[in-house]
């Protein structure tokens, strides 16, 4: 008996490709029931997210079996060409190796991310619903589970954020002990306030006010955002009951000086204050960094702490491969034990 | 076994407790076994550290506060007793990380240095007398505690402000709630502190007069305190400067302890 995988991701094939052989997730039980009529296959198992579609199986002959799978994405998705050069397979510890490695988010678009392993569960749950799974993937699936969340627990594989935005709430969330309980205030209506203010709301932030000159955009993002637009000249009258301010104005000079912050910070009771300055040129003058209480990041700041957890992250893969080896190795064994079993069952 | 022996088992769980620190730190991240570890270490010191002081107790038939050694080991048993208390019901990451080698460091000192010395029992014996100085010791963990959380503060607010924080950043708890917290050991440690002076106050007419060292020690502590927490409750000192004054002012407190001891003799 053998484990066998074919699949496309994010590396091996275009979005045009991707999309094209995705599968709807309320379809993905019956698909995979269908999988395993029309390949020699035992049991069977489809992953599919926006950056991958990979169809996993038990079969008595490995190559038969991976023929049809190729056959059976074709034939699903009603392809006219051939999308063959961007498939890729894999047997028996090498499918193991590849699964843990999805789960674990080392074969993910971005490093470490932790929405994948989720994505495994659900389609894992969806194949067992369907009855396409059998002792074999249980083992497999359920151990790449548990060594996903090993290695979470274990390396630093998932920590640090990766991006602007999430590293700006990752700060936040290091700097006020509850999101829920914290006022951003917005100033100017850029796309990466926006997504900054985003993430910050999808965290819990609790009020969001959006304030930019422009009154009917301020009014547009507010609305996104479920905050509340307030006019540009009011936001030093607004500042009291503020946490974060994100900064994206196009003023020429500072909007906020030490000399401005002083009694503003006074009047909020010196409460711990987050200065998100996008803007370009810079709308928070660097000396506000040096007060208390007070933590400034530009957008230089978020880039580069973006990139240093990504290396961070990379300076991780070899651990978690060590530890992929490990598990890899003992289900590898447990297949090869139960080969007569397996073989009996499916006789 | 006698109770010296007891004691310095429980050094030996905090020794492993703070080696286990030094480990996480090293590898940059919370893992998750390591830390159950590391509270399971804290937890056994304690419960030896327990019945070292109970045997001591036992031992001299009252309460074991009378003298440097066993003050000190009082104290650390206070903090970790404040540390159980407080790490789960505010679920603050990395407490017993920073707590361990503090905990270490005073209960080793007691242990090593040549400070426990039979004290003379005073021929008036009250029990104001334990009140007042078991309620001193107390106080002085929970303010202990707060010293802890101010060191944790000044940490990942370098962390913060540096604009390039590792990984530790991630490690400790949000600057905000360290903030608070440092405030409530704060409340707790003053609120003792003060009925530890009312209870020296009764007893003083009991046993008559306390050696005045100890005396200015106590009032000089008090009020130290007293301005620390109302700087903090009128918000004009928090942040970095509650961090810091709760740093300085228990270092102070030890510090003057000892010496005010010495000048007792």
């Amino acid at each position: 008996m053998n484990l066998v995988v074919v699949g496309l991701n994010h590396r091996s094939a275009p979005v045009e490709v991707r999309e094209r052989l995705a599968f709807p997730k309320p379809a993905l039980g019956e698909a995979t029931c269908m999988l395993l009529g029309a390949a020699p296959l035992k049991e069977a198992a489809i992953i599919s997210t926006c950056n991958r579609v990979e169809l996993y199986g038990l079969a008595v002959d490995a190559d038969k079996a991976l023929a049809g799978m190729r056959r059976y994405l074709h034939d699903y998705h009603g392809l006219q060409d051939s999308v063959a050069p961007h498939l890729y397979e894999f047997c028996n510890n090498d499918c193991i190796t590849h699964l843990l490695e999805v789960v674990s988010g080392l074969d993910s678009m971005v490093l470490g991310e932790t929405e994948i392993l989720g994505q495994v569960k659900d389609a894992y749950a969806a194949a067992q619903q369907a009855g396409a799974t059998g002792p074999a993937l249980n083992r497999l699936f359920q151990k790449s589970f548990a060594a996903a969340k090993h290695i979470r627990s274990n390396t630093g594989i998932t920590q640090g954020s990766t991006s602007v935005a999430n590293v700006a709430v990752e700060l936040a969330e290091h700097i006020f002990r509850d999101l829920r309980t914290s006022t951003v205030m917005v100033i100017g209506t850029g796309a990466m306030s926006e997504a900054t203010a985003k993430a910050l709301r999808s965290r819990g932030a609790g009020t969001i006010l959006v304030c930019g000159r422009d009154r009917e955009r301020a009014a547009a993002l507010a609305g996104q955002l479920g905050g509340q637009p307030i006019h540009y000249d009011d936001w030093p009258v607004e500042f009291d009951r503020v946490d974060i301010v994100i900064s994206a104005t196009a003023a020429p000079h500072p909007i906020v000086t030490p000399e401005k912050l002083e009694p503003l910070m006074k009047a909020r009771h010196h409460r711990p204050l987050f200065l998100i300055d996008i803007g370009v040129p810079r709308d928070i003058d660097r000396g506000c960094g040096d007060m208390e209480n007070v933590f400034l990041y530009n957008m230089n700041d978020l880039q580069q702490i973006a990139q240093e957890n990504l290396a961070a992250r990379e300076r991780e893969i070899a651990v978690c491969r060590a530890l992929i080896a490990e598990r890899v190795a003992a289900l590898a064994a447990w297949l090869e034990q139960n080969q007569d079993s397996l073989t009996q069952r499916y006789a | 076994m006698t109770e010296r022996h007891y004691l310095w088992f429980a050094l030996a769980f905090y020794a492993a407790a703070t080696a286990l620190t030094a480990r996480r730190l090293q590898r940059g991240f919370a893992a998750g076994t390591l830390h159950h570890v590391n509270v399971a270490l804290v937890v056994a010191g304690f419960l030896v550290h327990t019945l070292g002081l109970f045997l001591r107790g036992q031992h001299l038939n009252r309460c074991p506060l009378t003298n440097l050694f066993e003050v000190q080991m009082f104290i650390a048993w206070s903090l970790v007793l404040f540390y159980l208390v407080i790490g789960p019901s505010y679920r603050v990451s990395f407490l017993g990380a920073f707590t361990a080698p503090v905990v270490l460091a005073v209960v080793l000192t007691a242990l090593v240095a040549p400070i426990d010395v039979l004290a003379k029992v005073p021929k008036k014996h009250s029990a104001w007398v334990e009140f007042h100085a078991a309620i001193g010791i107390v106080a002085c963990g929970a303010l202990a505690l707060a010293c802890v959380v101010g060191l944790m503060y000044l940490v990942q607010e370098r962390q913060l402000k540096s604009h390039h924080p590792g990984r530790l950043l991630l490690l400790l708890p949000p600057v905000d709630q360290l903030d608070v917290i440092g405030f409530r050991l704060l409340v707790v440690g003053f609120a003792l502190l003060t009925v530890g002076m009312i209870g020296g106050a009764v007893s003083h007419r009991v046993v008559g007069a306390w050696p005045w060292p100890k005396t200015v020690w106590a009032v000089a502590v008090w009020c130290l305190y007293g301005v620390l927490f109302g700087g903090r409750a009128m918000d004009a000192w928090r942040g970095r400067k509650a961090a810091c004054g709760a740093i300085t002012a228990f270092v102070f407190t030890l510090a003057a302890f000892w010496g005010a001891t010495w000048l007792s003799k």
